[in-house]
């Protein structure tokens, strides 16, 4: 009786066991991966850094790239085949995403790679792909990734890069604001290039350059910074930080009376650090983007992919950043689907061929170093948002897409 | 019970007997565990990750577990010989082998150079001039941005064909490039088993144990130390190497303070002072980071907890822990 009763007791356990087991894994990535092991799928691998400061930027773009996977599924594939979407945790870490970048060509085999939020760790996950002929498609701001050390044909980078970014802001405020100019800089590659983009479109309008201040990273209080910038009375501030920095310099600088004296600009004005640090800090700073959900009153492209943004994610708006993740995406997929095949060479013929408007108006990757070609926005913080918390910029010029604009390719040493 | 009297009174029995073979083939059986481990792991990229950092790790822990001395600067030592087994690589075109050599002839240096300063110092002390010495480290390879790529970290370490007496090796591939580095890290284990067991190995312990009374048995304290610090350097540079060949870049992350208290933390995780505990530590450490992750974005608090749970329960360590069950 009592053994009976025991085994009993036992079976129970386990069926509970396997039951739960059974739920863990129903409830886990894992379980997509089981569904759709098929040989057939075409897979992107996405490392970016879903953890630590650029946490936010990167989720909205796993976001948006769902939607650009999805949106190729429900076209019918490529010749019916899928798409299916691996992300990683890069942890904004290189070495982090080297790894993950080995994992996702070694033991997934994905076709590309689409990814990365730091100008090291696209330049790492680079280096990983072009050894091995896989073609990647980088989502984050370098001016390093279009130099020729550094290129490969593998190489794609759908985002802006710091030269372009930073010129068109100084393109723009230079003739309407004075010549005199202040930079406050953080002291990484990120702010050194944004610099270097400023002063070399600040030639054109004999720009002079006052002083350029570096501050390290995670800097808090900038109070002994600010009246220096104050006493030398410059037109312009150019403020080269990004993130938490970048909130807490135009903080500060608004409670310094500075914005009554000077015009402050920032070559990236980030959606999520306006949204977190609210209208008082950011009013009337200008500063440049890649994209803002606002332009859908004017391109239709854009209006399509924030209405399918809005009803995959329960009405939220697309980021900049996140954007980028869904072109990223897309021009690759579409890049298979025109060469009908997922050989290397023949989608990167595909894509170096393409004139595509996806979702911020017309765009193209260059032939020498697969930059790609497209307008950068000039945007104001809005002091009252009119159409609810999301409505934060005004985007006050377009500059349209130009070669011109962008470093020249011998000037990155490739060969013409 | 019954146990414990056993092996008191007869310590030749059965059990005892295997736990001694295993302890004098240590190195062996860890040899052959390392062989067979890649089957095991989830990626072979995490499991050349484990590799190395538990090389880095057991490098640590000749200096932390048998000396006693707490560093809180070896990612200076580690990230010496990735930089300079790197740039061998990239700025001379030397081969494989010779910037294997060179990474570990840089942690030799960098440990001579930290060491000879901060070997004065004893605790708290010591930990953190050697956290001092290895930030000031840090900015120079930061600066240096020609040599080292600074901020973007350096690129370009793409090792392809590996010849070994006239047999060619694919490096892509990546069961080649584990059982490459494979070989590099049995061949550490029997050096540092060889260490550990020579007059040197015991004196390294008696200066852990018992520091006045070393000195008065006439053994030189500041030497041995330095000369551990050195060794200790020379592993660590060994598995800086492999991991820019690994990895075919080496970020400026590789310097910073976190890199050094991830072998204080495989350390402790996997028992400090034992054999294979440094290796437990980081193949646990890496794991858990990597398969948490791709579950969930809250990986950190989890494996945080872990950790706590880790520290609490099994102060020895996991492989410490298991150690001693075994000898009961």
């Amino acid at each position: 009786m009592t053994k009976r009763n025991g085994s009993k007791l036992i079976s129970r356990r386990r069926l509970l066991t396997t039951a739960s087991a059974g739920a863990v894994l129903a409830a886990s990535p894992f379980r997509i991966n089981l569904l759709q092991a098929q040989e057939a799928t075409i897979k992107v691998g996405f490392p970016v850094p879903l953890t630590g400061p650029y946490g936010t930027e990167a989720q909205d773009q796993v976001r948006a790239a769902q939607v650009a996977i999805e949106e190729f599924n429900e076209g019918g594939g490529l010749n019916g085949r899928k798409a299916e979407l691996l992300v990683r945790d890069d942890k904004l870490n290189p070495g982090e995403a080297a790894t993950r970048t080995l994992e996702l060509i070694e033991k997934e085999k994905v076709n590309f790679v689409v990814g990365s939020l730091s100008a090291a760790v696209q330049l790492a996950v680079n280096n990983i792909t072009k050894e091995r002929k896989v073609i990647f498609n980088s989502i984050s701001q370098s001016d390093t990734i279009n130099e020729a050390s550094d290129f490969s044909r593998y190489t794609f980078h759908e985002a802006l890069n710091p030269h372009l970014t930073a010129g068109a802001v100084g393109r723009y405020a230079f003739p309407k604001f004075g010549k005199k100019v202040a930079f406050l800089t953080a002291d990484y590659a990120y702010g050194h290039e944004m610099v270097r983009g400023f002063q070399a479109a600040g030639k054109a309008f004999g720009v002079e350059t006052l002083v350029d201040i570096r501050h390290p990273l995670g800097m808090t209080d900038f109070s002994a910074l600010l009246p220096r910038i104050q006493a030398l009375k410059p037109d312009i501030l150019c403020i080269s930080n990004f993130g938490r920095d970048q909130q807490i310099a135009l903080k500060q600088a608004t409670d310094f009376g500075m914005k009554k004296s000077m015009k402050i600009v920032a070559p990236v004005l980030l959606y999520t650090g306006r949204v977190a640090a609210g209208a008082q800090a950011f009013d009337g700073v200008i500063g440049g983007t890649s994209y803002y959900w606002g332009i859908e009153d004017k391109i239709a492209s854009a209006k399509a992919f924030n209405d399918r943004f809005r009803k995959m994610h329960s009405g939220k708006v697309p980021s900049d950043y996140g954007a980028l993740g869904y072109g990223g995406v897309r021009t690759l997929l579409e890049g298979a689907k025109a060469a009908g095949s997922l050989d290397p060479d023949k989608v990167i013929e595909a894509v170096e061929a393409l004139k595509y408007d996806y979702y911020k108006g017309p765009q193209y990757y260059r032939k020498c170093d697969h930059q790609s070609v497209q307008s950068v926005l000039i945007i104001e913080s809005k002091a009252t948002p009119q159409k609810g918390d999301a409505d934060v910029f005004n985007v006050i010029e377009t500059e349209a897409p130009n070669d011109a604009n962008l470093r020249s390719c011998e000037a990155l040493g490739h060969k013409a | 019970m019954n146990e414990v009297s056993q092996t008191l009174t007869q310590p030749g029995t059965a059990q005892t007997n295997w736990f001694e073979f295993a302890k004098r083939h240590r190195s062996l059986l860890a040899s052959i565990f390392v062989l067979v481990f890649p089957l095991i792991m989830p990626f072979t990229a995490l499991a050349v990750n484990i590799l190395i950092y538990g090389l880095y790790a057991l490098g640590f822990n000749l200096l932390f577990g048998y000396l006693g001395l707490l560093s809180f600067g070896h990612a200076a030592l580690f990230g010496t010989g990735a930089y300079l087994a790197g740039i061998a690589i990239v700025h001379f075109a030397l081969p494989w082998y010779a910037a294997i050599a060179i990474g570990v002839l840089g942690g030799v240096v960098m440990a001579a150079a930290i060491g000879g300063l901060a070997i004065r110092t004893r605790g708290i002390y010591f930990a953190m001039v050697t956290m001092a010495l290895s930030q000031c480290v840090y900015y120079l390879f930061y600066q240096a941005v020609d040599w080292t790529g600074g901020e973007n970290g350096l690129r370009g370490i793409n090792v392809r064909d590996i010849n070994i007496f006239g047999l060619k090796f694919d490096f892509i591939d990546p069961m080649t490039r584990y059982y490459v580095v494979a070989a590099f890290v049995i061949l550490a284990f029997f050096v540092l088993s060889r260490i550990l067991a020579s007059p040197f190995g015991a004196v390294i312990e008696a200066v852990r144990e018992n520091e006045a009374r070393a000195r008065a048995s006439g053994y030189n304290v500041m030497l041995t130390r330095l000369v551990t610090f050195i060794l200790s350097g020379a592993f660590c540079g060994l598995a800086g190497a492999l991991a820019a060949l690994h990895l075919s870049i080496v970020p400026i992350e590789i310097m910073h303070y976190e890199t050094s208290g991830m072998a204080v933390m495989m350390s402790l995780l996997g028992g400090m002072g034992t054999f294979f505990g440094p290796f437990v530590g980081a193949a646990v450490y890496l794991l858990l980071e990597n398969l948490v992750s791709l579950w969930t974005v809250h990986w950190q608090l989890i494996v945080g907890a872990i950790f706590v749970i880790c520290v609490l329960f099994f102060p020895a360590g996991i492989w410490g822990t298991i150690l001693k069950r075994m000898k009961q």
